[in-house]
């Protein structure tokens, strides 16, 4: 056992947080923010800045363009990019392109990987129906076949960053006839396809997610990804990644650190305080199981697997924490850690503590709940019966 | 960076599960408690199999391996209960082995891996504050009280924490004179522990605080690793038990809110262990790391009485019955987090100097 990087990784990551430190502009950040994960002028020439480095398929195996490096390279990448806070393509990059690379056919991996790691392609995932969300085997948009396409009808719920997509990772029962897992497949449809209409569903925490209606949506047979009635497996192992990014340590541990630096420039009053010491103790020791727990992951990937129940467990780990970081953080600034970013200089640390502790349910729930989790680490885990 | 044990590593850990299980029936354990006893055959094997000197120098009769090792060793004494002073013999000769003179090394550390010498430390006193230390040394004699001493009465020797002219050190002391009289006191763990006053007592100087310190963060990092041991097993009978207890035609392992109880203790469990690990993992690399240690030492304190009541909940009525084995990892278990510094002590350490720039990623 040895928990020691080694330096390939501390040299990469040193370079890694030079160039952002070069990037990382107030112009940037308030872009990302206003469009909310979307694109702007700023974004792009960040996503070209990166694609120039190779950073985004350096992971990726040679044949479908990448240099087959280690995955704790993007493990790294994704960390680092999560703690400063930088737009990365994040789902589409953690969580669809892995699935392309794994199910898709050569001719998808040569269309769309590049367009992903040049950060053209920007994925929304249509898993979720207003009566299938835990229950995703229960989702009725259908897909039937005619000719050379498939025609689509039917509507999702949370289709995040539709508006600003070019393309909808779909979920459709292709066999209605057969058992609930097995008549599932993933169509991807261009966001400009005629007959997909958008409407927003403004949230708490500032942004917006999407339903997304579906009326005679023709698509080439050819966009399935994984085969016809086989996406169920597509789903999962795309969850599965999604749920190590999910349970990255960055965004966490960049909320505790800017905590600390604050009450240390402006509210060592309060930092003199050993009660409020004590619970940034807490905080602290939380945050570092949870990263343990974030480092088995990429132990696991380094090995060449995927880890199933150790993302689980650091899905948990994290997403809870959030909650709780956002929570003390918040109790620990007072009053003043009401005052949302609008407030301007006033708000401590741009509003972050308020503004995670909106967003934080999200997390929980997402990208499969944590009862979940905990039923898989349960059954996968610990072999418990059914 | 390697999660996984080594080759030799896992061998051992297999090796130990398998001697201790044909060798060590948990009535036997409960008879040792009963006596109030520790384990001495068990010991002798301890050594004879070389089991004790693996962080050792082989110029010692060790076998040049690292604490990560001992880890792996304590962790399978602690999941069958073992009662044998293993932490604190072997960190005692550590701590020789890195801060006492060649001579003093080369003449106790071979008879303490053959087993003819079983140092002990004794650090706290009746006050239980680290650090906190009024035993003294006068002229090569050791004078003052120690408490909380871990298998001190049946020590050949103890490592004792004194002042000599104001400054602190480590003392070897023969426990064996009539100038050490040891009372047994009874906890919760019902493993062997004393009182100690030592009345003029001749003494060996080993090292000054440096020693004191290292001997610390050994203890804590080694004592997080019996934790966990300890809610492994307490974790392992719990998953055993939920798959065959049927309640309402079913197993009630089947049931949702006991799976999410046991999925929460094995992250528990998880999380402490490879916090643990890192402490022993950052020793070898030759880092000592004191908030590190104490934030390993305060994971596995914390998640000990969580891990083991949920396996008590999950257990109904027959965990606490003294014929089921659970009862040795509740107990144990508690008694080591607080050992070697509580969750609230090591919590306090961190929050102490909380505004130590931590290094995430
Ligand atoms: C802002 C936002 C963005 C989102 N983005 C996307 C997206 O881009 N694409 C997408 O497809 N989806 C997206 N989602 C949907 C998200 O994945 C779902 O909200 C999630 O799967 C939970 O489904 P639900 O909301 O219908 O809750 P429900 O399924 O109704 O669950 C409610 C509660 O019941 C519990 N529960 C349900 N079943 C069980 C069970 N068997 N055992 C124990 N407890 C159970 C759940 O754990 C949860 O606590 C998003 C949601 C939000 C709010």
């Amino acid at each position: 056992m040895d928990f020691e990087w080694a330096p390939e990784y501390t040299d990469f990551r040193d370079e890694l947080r030079g160039f952002i430190q070069q990037w990382r502009t107030p112009e940037l950040i308030a872009e990302y923010a206003a469009t909310h994960g979307g694109q702007g002028p700023r974004i792009r020439e960040f996503h070209e800045a990166i694609a120039e480095r190779g950073w985004m398929r350096m992971c990726w195996a040679k044949e479908v363009g990448g240099e087959g490096r280690n995955m704790l390279y993007q493990f790294i990448f994704v960390e680092e990019m999560e703690y400063w806070g930088m737009p990365y393509g994040n789902l589409t990059f953690t969580s669809i392109a892995p699935s392309i690379a794994t199910f898709g056919t050569e001719q998808q991996k040569r269309h769309y990987l590049p367009g992903i790691y040049r950060g053209e392609f920007v994925f929304a995932i249509g898993y979720s129906e207003p009566n299938a969300g835990t229950d995703l085997a229960a989702l009725r948009t259908r897909a039937e076949r005619d000719g050379d396409e498939w025609v689509i009808n039917g509507q999702k719920i949370w289709t995040s960053l539709a508006d600003v997509s070019t393309h909808i990772w779909l979920a459709v029962r292709t066999d209605p006839d057969a058992p609930r897992h097995a008549g599932i497949s993933i169509i991807v449809v261009p966001t400009d396809t005629p007959g997909v209409t958008i409407r927003p569903l403004y949230t708490m925490y500032g942004g917006h997610t999407n339903e997304t209606f579906y009326d005679d949506v023709r698509v080439p047979v050819e966009n399935v990804v994984g085969g016809v009635n086989a996406g169920w497996g597509v789903i999962m192992h795309a969850l599965n990644h999604e749920r190590v990014g999910l349970a990255a340590t960055g965004g966490l541990a960049r909320i505790y650190d800017q905590l600390l630096e604050y009450l240390r420039e402006e509210r060592p009053d309060r930092l003199a305080d050993p009660v409020v010491r004590g619970r940034l103790a807490e905080l602290e020791l939380d945050l570092r199981e949870h990263r343990m727990l974030a480092l088995q992951n990429a132990w696991i990937i380094s090995k060449g697997g995927t880890p199933i129940v150790e993302a689980s467990m650091a899905k948990v780990s994290g997403t809870e924490l959030r909650t709780r970081i956002a929570n003390v953080a918040m109790d620990l600034l007072g009053r003043s850690g009401a005052l949302s970013a609008e407030s301007g200089d006033r708000a401590p640390f741009e509003g972050r503590a308020e503004f995670n502790f909106r967003l934080s349910p999200i997390f929980r729930f997402g990208g499969g709940t944590n009862e979940i989790q905990r039923d898989i680490i349960g059954f996968a885990g610990l072999g418990l019966p059914r | 960076m390697n999660l996984d044990l080594n080759d030799t590593q896992e061998l051992l850990q297999q090796t130990v599960r398998d001697f201790l299980e044909r060798e060590l029936p948990f009535d036997r354990i409960r008879e040792l408690e009963r006596d109030g006893a520790w384990d001495q055959p068990l010991w002798k094997e301890v050594c004879r199999q070389g089991w004790l000197g693996l962080p050792f120098r082989e110029e010692f009769g060790g076998a040049a391996g690292g604490l990560v090792d001992s880890g792996v060793l304590l962790e399978e004494f602690a999941r069958r209960a073992a009662i044998v002073p293993a932490l604190e013999a072997l960190i005692s000769g550590r701590v020789m082995q890195s801060r006492a003179t060649a001579e003093l090394a080369s003449e106790w550390i071979p008879l303490i891996l053959s087993g003819e010498c079983v140092p002990v430390p004794a650090l706290l006193e009746a006050n239980d504050r680290f650090g906190d230390v009024k035993a003294q040394v006068r002229e090569g004699r050791l004078r003052g009280e120690k408490s909380f001493v871990d298998y001190g009465q049946c020590a050949t020797h103890h490592l004792v924490a004194a002042r000599d002219a104001g400054e602190l050190g480590l003392f070897l002391v023969d426990a064996r004179t009539d100038r050490v009289e040891c009372e047994t006191l009874r906890n919760i763990g019902r493993t062997p522990q004393c009182s100690v006053v030592y009345s003029d007592a001749p003494v060996q100087r080993v090292s000054g605080e440096d020693g004191y310190l290292e001997l610390v963060a050994l203890g804590r990092s080694l004592s997080a690793v019996q934790c966990v041991g300890h809610m492994q097993q307490a974790l392992d009978m719990t998953v055993e038990y939920a798959g065959v207890r049927e309640q309402f035609g079913k197993r009630i392992g089947s049931f949702q809110a006991v799976r999410h109880h046991c999925a929460n203790m094995f992250m528990r469990v998880s999380s402490a262990r490879l916090l643990a690990f890192e402490a022993l993992s950052g020793l070898d690399a030759g880092r000592l790391d004191p908030r590190q240690i104490a934030a390993a030492k305060a994971a596995a304190s914390r998640a000990v009485p969580e891990v083991t009541m949920l396996a008590h909940q999950i257990h109904g009525g027959n965990g606490v019955i003294e014929e089921n084995d659970l009862y040795f990892f509740t107990l144990r278990g508690k008694e080591r987090s607080l050992a070697w510094g509580t969750a609230e002590e090591c919590l306090a350490e961190l929050a102490e100097s909380v505004d130590a720039r931590c290094e995430w990623l």
